[in-house]
Formats: structure tokens, C-alpha cells, sequence
């Protein structure tokens, strides 16, 4: 990793019609480090690694990939940047080896050099023996490799993963995490768009927070968890609606946020060992009774809690 | 380089296709086979052959004017004292001997009867004064025409003679009319000569009966023998349908091909395109070259299957070329036309079903109207209203051996078609993906 910026990003913005997807977005990711999106669905994730892929042009604000801007210099952007997106944009009427030398040639590769890097790329993604197959004829796992493999093919410097794990088993799950490991051990800058809390924390040098199309946090994991105090996470079933036990949870001692969603009470703490035994207090004078009790230590999730008053899910 | 990767990719795609190629090879080969071997068995076994129409002459013309037909203009080259001799012979006559078969009755009764009796479908009665009212200014040459009113096919075709024959001896009859006025009408002998003189020349100019009758055409001025006639009977009916066939799937695919623009933005393709250091314009390009090239060895393909397979004959070279280029410009661009209006692929269904079914049809109108005169006039004005109209137009013109330059307008014709449908086309899908 070095401290010369693979990307900066200063005040994009893009709408449709009246909805505002992208809203003064910055951030800065330095070369060779994992940079992570992290967001509900329609946060603008989507959105703005669009505008950074050149795929769309923002109404507002500039980037700068590797020197190129995103306004100015399209094709110098494309040409050092991988985009995995986030559905298989795959020929699944071609075989994997089509596949992939008919996007080579897309990224400029001709001849022996092209031919030698879909082998190369072919033992990455573990698809040598099937090569030969029509991709439509692939697991979901495997299609999700070949369209990792896509990306890897002219050796960028940077990668840009749209959602890669949305839909797939965990075992794929595990081996895409993996590869993006390794894509940053091999030194290449990696932009990770997710929903996924523990994929962010797991990966990430820096993280990015979106909601409703601004960034409203971003830092190393330890910086972020920061924000909310070092605050632990409870959560909490009852017997009952939460709704009538909400108030008097939030009265407690020592307690400093209540949500509720589908059932599940997400209550933040500074002290769970003090603060429990009042809430179990509570819960029976109103003559309910907890069912079960979920105690996280300081995460993601609860730095979007925090900052957001709402849980980090669908 | 790029734009022709990507043409490759699309045509390996279609290729493989198992729906495509039954619709741009098989379909159009299968239909013009079906129809080769209906017409083709109906040719080997004498199916074109009507059966013989029955007819019973009463010829009781006593005569008129002495006149003498030159033989040679006579069918069947015998002599004719009178006019209903005359008719006689020419319903006798060897041309039209496989259609008709002729029997005689001694009075009109006993003609009636025998059609009364089913003996015979047609009874010719002509009347004793008939040539002395031929010959007569004032006089009204009349035949009788008594026809079993249960069939209509054979007697059409009596009553389809006779009106020729009749129609031409109006204009003798005008002739002897005028020369009546000017000399002695009892001048039977110069009567005579002048009807003489016009059944000459009016007979002359129709030697052949038949050929009033059926439209037979062949391309070479050989002798042939039956079996070569008939095969090219067979020519005359499948190559238009078979060229019909080619332009109307070459329009398909074009139409099919182009949407592959649509359906890669669906399945997210065209977008990861936009994504590589690849011009829009090059993509695009690549695209457009697809759907051209794609075409170009469809119709390839179908001209040479259709000459091995029927024996086809679509003109010479620079002729099919020509109508080839023209065929294949138009139906790549109108695909590309016709898509650029599409949201989606759904919309295509709308594409297949409407705009392209109607458009082929009103194009190939002219091929089902050859039948009809008045009908394919008719439908060579509408057909020329689309551009499936021209492309028909074109190979009707190479296949019946018009000059190059008849060729080279129609050509035009489709290539301004094609420029208009390509620009619009592509400055959709431009701003569409802008």
C-alpha cells in the first residue's frame, strides 16, 4: 500500500428525475488498499461506482482514477480499472475459454499475450478443466468466478467489485472473499461495494458509509466503531409485540439507543453486564418476558445504527 | 478490429442457435420444398393436365360468301369453305386437342341432348344463315352455347376460346361492313376476298390458341421435351416463392440479429462493454456489422441451397449480386430501424408478430398475385410500399433476366431505403446509450 491515491473522489453527484441517487459524494482510496462501500440496497452504492466505471456521467463533481478523470478521460479510466458488476454479465451461449478471450480482446489483448493470460486467468479462478464448457451451463458460483475472471484479465490496477457475493452460496461466498484477498496481496487497488457488514470489516483498509446517497462516515473499521462510543450491541426477542416495551427500555439506565425491526429489539449499551439485568427488570414488571439475548461487541452494524437510527439490512 | 471481434461474437452466438438457423435456413427451404414437391408430383403425374372437356358440334351453316382461309393459318392447316367450318377446325385443331375433345350431332336437338344427358358438358350450335349473316351488313352472326351448368371449368375454357375467336372476327366484321358500303353488297365474291384477307391476317396473328389461354414460359428457345417443360413449369411457380421466402426470414434476421443490442443490455453485457476501454461508436459499429454480416450468409446460403437444391435460376451473377447487396442493406437496416423503437425485448414479440409479418406480406403480394393479372398490378403497386416490396421486385427482375440497369434502380431504391433506416436506427440506439 502506498499513500499516492488510486482514487479521489470530490463531490459527485447524479439524479434521475427527481431522485437524488448520489448526492456530494467524497472519499479518497490510496493505491494497492481495499476500499469498501458499505450500505443498504438504494444507498447510491450502485450508483456511484457507475459514475467511477464511466458507465454513467455524473451531473455534478469529478473523479480522478489513476490520474484520469472520469469527465475528461473515459477511456483512460477504462483502461485501468476491472469492473466486476454485480449481475453475471456473461455469453452463457459461449464456453468459459470465449468467454474470456472475447473480453481480452476487448482490453486490448491480442495473440499469444492474450492467449496466455486466459490460461493464466483460468487457473485463478479454478476453471482450466471446465474451460471448454458453455458458461450457461455453469453453477452460479462458477459464473460468479468467470465473471471475477472477466476483470483480471488485462492485469488492472484497480478493481471495482459491485456486490460480488449478492445471491450465492456461502461456500462461493468464501472463495470470492478469498480472491479479493489475494487481489490485494498482489498489490492492486480493490473498490468493494457490499451490504454485507462482516464482508466490510473482514476486507477492509478504509470503509465508506452510504445512506440515501451521501456518505455519512468513512475510516479504518477501528475509527468507525469510534463513533458510537465503543458502544456494545444487544439483541433482544420478546413474548410479545416490542412496541410496549420500547419506552421504559429506553428509560434505563445506561441504555442509549432502542430500535425495533421485524420482532428483533436492537438496544445500544455502554455496559451490557450492568445494563441487562435492568432490562430484565423492566421487561417483567410489564409482565413480558425476553425469549432470547444476542450481546455483539462494537461493529459496523452499530455504527450505522448510530448514525442512522435504523439497522443495516433490506 | 475491435467492431469485428465483436460481429464474430454475435454471429458464433446466432450460429449456435438452434432457433435461429431452423428460421433462416430451414423454414425457408422447408416451405419452397413443400411446395416444389406438390407442384413437382403434380408435374411428373400429368396434374397440370385438365381432363378433356367434352364438345358436341352442330355446325349447320349452309354457307355465305365464297371465301377461301389460307391453310397455313388455319389450326390444324385444312381448308375452310365456310365459318362454321372454320370454328370447327380450330376446335379441333392439335393445339388445344389436350384440352378439348370434339364430337358432332346432325341437328341442334340432338347437340342439347347430349348435354342434357351429361354425354357431353358443351354443345356449339351454329346456325345455317350463320356465315350469310356474317357477310350480311345488317346481319347478326350468332352461336349457341349450351353448357352443362354443373361444371365451370372445362366449358370456361370453351366459352374462353370462342370469345378470342369471336372477339377477332368482330374486327372481319367491321371490315366487311365498311367494304359493304362502299361497293355491291351482292358483290359475294369481293365479300369474300376481303373476309378472306382479314381471317388471314387475324388468324395469323394467333396461331396458337392455347397460348391465349395458359402463360407458359421458358427460358430457353430450344426444343424441349415434356419432362423439361414441365420442369420448368415447376421453376416458374417455386422461384418466386422461394425468393419470397429468403427475403421475407432475411427480413427476421435482420430484425432478430439487431435485438441482440437490446437483449445484451438485458443481460448486462453491453453494459461491461461500456465498461472496457472500447468505443461506443465501435461498439456499436461491431453490433450493426453482426446483423449486415449475419444476413449476407443467409441469403448466400439460401441462393446456393436453392439452386442445388430446386435448380433455381436467379439470373446471372452481377444481377443476384446486385439484388443480394440490395436485400441484405435493407433487411439488416430496417432490423436495426425497427429495434431502435424497442424498449425491451418483450416488445419484440410485437416486432415479430406486426410490423414484420405485415411488412413481409404486403412485400410478397406481387408473388401470391401472379395468378391474377389484374390482382398482381394491383399488388406490385402496394408491395413497392415497403422495402420487402423492392427486394421481391429485384429478384423477380434478376430472375426473369431484365437488363442490369432496371436492376440497378431497384438496387438504388433499397439502398435509400437502407440509409434512411440505418440513420435513424443508429442515431436512436446513439442516444439512446448517449
Amino acid at each position: 500500500m502506498t499513500n499516492s491515491p488510486a482514487i479521489e473522489v470530490l463531490d459527485l453527484q447524479r439524479s434521475f428525475g427527481d431522485t437524488k441517487a448520489v448526492q456530494g459524494v467524497s472519499f479518497e482510496v490510496r493505491q494497492g488498499e481495499i476500499f469498501s462501500l458499505l450500505g443498504p440496497n438504494g444507498a447510491g452504492k450502485t450508483t456511484t461506482i457507475s459514475m467511477l466505471s464511466c458507465l454513467l456521467r455524473p451531473d455534478g463533481g469529478d473523479a480522478q482514477v489513476m490520474g484520469h478523470s472520469i469527465r475528461e478521460d473515459p477511456m483512460g479510466v477504462k483502461s485501468v480499472l476491472g469492473f466486476v458488476p454485480q449481475e453475471i454479465a456473461l455469453y452463457e451461449d459461449l464456453t468459459a475459454r470465449e468467454n474470456l478471450t472475447f473480453w481480452g480482446k476487448m482490453y486490448g489483448l491480442r495473440g499469444g499475450a492474450l492467449k496466455a493470460r486466459v490460461e493464466e486467468v483460468l487457473d485463478v479462478i479454478g476453471l482450466r478443466d471446465r474451460a471448454k464448457e458453455r458458461v450457461g451451463k455453469y453453477s452460479g458460483g462458477m459464473k460468479r468466478r468467470v465473471n471475477i475472471g472477466v476483470a483480471l484479465l488485462h492485469k488492472p490496477q484497480i478493481i471495482y467489485m459491485d456486490e460480488p457475493t449478492v445471491g450465492i452460496d456461502p461456500q462461493s461466498r468464501r472463495n470470492i472473499v478469498d480472491s479479493v484477498v489475494t487481489l490485494k496481496d498482489q498489490g492492486m487497488t480493490v473498490l468493494y461495494t457490499t451490504h454485507y457488514m462482516e464482508e466490510a470489516q473482514e476486507l477492509s483498509d478504509q470503509i465508506g458509509i452510504m445512506d440515501h446517497g451521501k456518505m455519512i462516515a468513512s475510516g479504518t473499521h477501528d475509527q468507525l466503531v469510534k463513533l458510537v462510543g465503543g458502544q456494545t450491541r444487544i439483541d433482544l426477542t420478546l413474548n410479545m409485540e416490542a412496541g410496549a416495551v420500547l419506552e421504559d427500555w429506553r428509560a434505563v439506565e445506561g441504555v442509549t439507543q432502542v430500535s425495533a425491526e421485524d420482532g428483533l429489539v436492537t438496544v445500544l449499551v455502554d455496559d451490557s453486564n450492568a445494563v441487562l439485568p435492568r432490562l430484565f427488570d423492566v421487561t417483567n414488571r410489564l409482565a413480558a418476558r425476553i425469549t432470547s439475548v444476542d450481546i455483539l461487541e462494537p461493529n459496523l452494524e452499530a455504527v450505522f445504527l448510530h448514525l442512522t437510527g435504523r439497522a443495516l439490512r433490506d | 478490429m475491435k467492431a469485428l471481434d465483436i460481429a464474430l461474437k454475435d454471429m458464433t452466438r446466432s450460429f449456435r442457435s438452434f432457433f435461429a438457423i431452423v428460421f433462416m435456413f430451414v423454414v425457408p427451404l422447408l416451405v419452397t420444398g413443400m411446395f416444389y414437391f406438390m407442384f413437382g408430383n403434380m408435374a411428373n403425374d400429368g396434374g397440370f393436365n385438365l381432363p378433356k372437356t367434352q364438345v358436341i358440334i352442330a355446325n349447320l351453316d349452309q354457307g355465305g360468301p365464297k371465301f377461301q382461309v389460307n391453310p397455313k393459318n388455319i389450326p390444324g392447316g385444312r381448308d375452310a369453305d365456310t365459318m362454321g367450318e372454320l370454328i370447327v377446325n380450330i376446335l379441333e385443331s392439335d393445339e388445344i386437342a389436350e384440352l378439348i375433345e370434339v364430337s358432332f350431332a346432325p341437328d341442334a336437338g340432338a347437340a342439347r341432348a347430349a348435354v342434357d344427358t351429361q354425354v357431353s358438358q358443351v354443345a356449339i350450335i351454329i346456325p345455317p344463315d350463320f356465315s350469310e349473316q356474317f357477310a350480311d351488313q345488317d346481319g347478326e352472326a350468332v352461336i349457341e352455347f349450351y353448357q352443362d351448368p354443373t361444371l365451370t371449368i372445362g366449358p370456361g375454357i370453351i366459352r374462353s376460346i370462342m370469345n378470342r375467336f369471336m372477339d377477332g372476327m368482330a374486327g372481319v366484321k367491321i371490315a366487311v361492313n365498311v367494304f359493304q358500303d362502299e361497293a355491291d353488297s351482292s358483290d359475294y365474291a369481293m365479300t369474300g376476298l376481303v373476309v378472306q384477307g382479314y381471317l388471314d391476317t387475324s388468324l395469323a396473328l394467333r396461331e396458337d390458341p392455347e397460348e391465349d389461354l395458359l402463360d407458359v414460359r421458358a427460358p430457353s428457345s430450344a426444343p424441349q421435351s415434356e419432362e423439361q417443360e414441365s420442369q420448368n413449369l415447376l421453376l416458374s411457380i417455386i422461384s418466386p416463392i422461394m425468393g419470397g421466402m429468403m427475403i421475407f426470414y432475411a427480413f427476421f434476421t435482420g430484425a432478430s440479429t439487431a435485438q441482440s443490442i437490446l437483449k445484451e443490455e438485458e443481460e448486462r453485457t453491453l453494459p461491461r462493454l461500456f465498461t472496457t476501454p472500447t468505443s461506443q461508436t465501435t461498439i456499436l459499429s461491431g453490433k450493426l456489422l453482426a446483423v449486415f454480416l449475419t444476413v449476407l450468409v443467409q441469403v448466400i446460403v439460401l441462393i446456393l441451397a436453392a439452386r442445388l437444391i430446386f435448380g433455381i435460376q436467379w439470373g446471372d451473377f452481377l444481377s443476384v449480386a446486385l439484388v443480394a447487396v440490395g436485400i441484405v442493406f435493407s433487411a439488416s437496416s430496417f432490423g436495426v430501424f425497427v429495434n431502435s423503437f424497442l424498449k425491451n425485448t418483450k416488445q419484440g414479440g410485437v416486432l415479430f408478430g406486426g410490423v414484420l409479418t405485415v411488412t413481409g406480406m404486403l412485400g410478397m403480394i406481387s408473388i401470391f398475385a401472379i395468378g391474377s393479372p389484374a390482382a398482381s398490378q394491383m399488388g406490385d403497386t402496394v408491395s413497392l410500399l415497403v422495402p420487402q416490396g423492392w427486394a421481391v421486385r429485384g429478384l423477380m427482375q434478376s430472375m426473369s433476366g431484365e437488363p442490369v440497369s432496371d436492376l440497378l434502380v431497384t438496387t438504388l431504391v433499397l439502398l435509400v431505403w437502407s440509409a434512411a433506416f440505418f440513420t435513424i436506427g443508429v442515431w436512436r440506439f446513439n442516444r439512446r446509450y448517449a
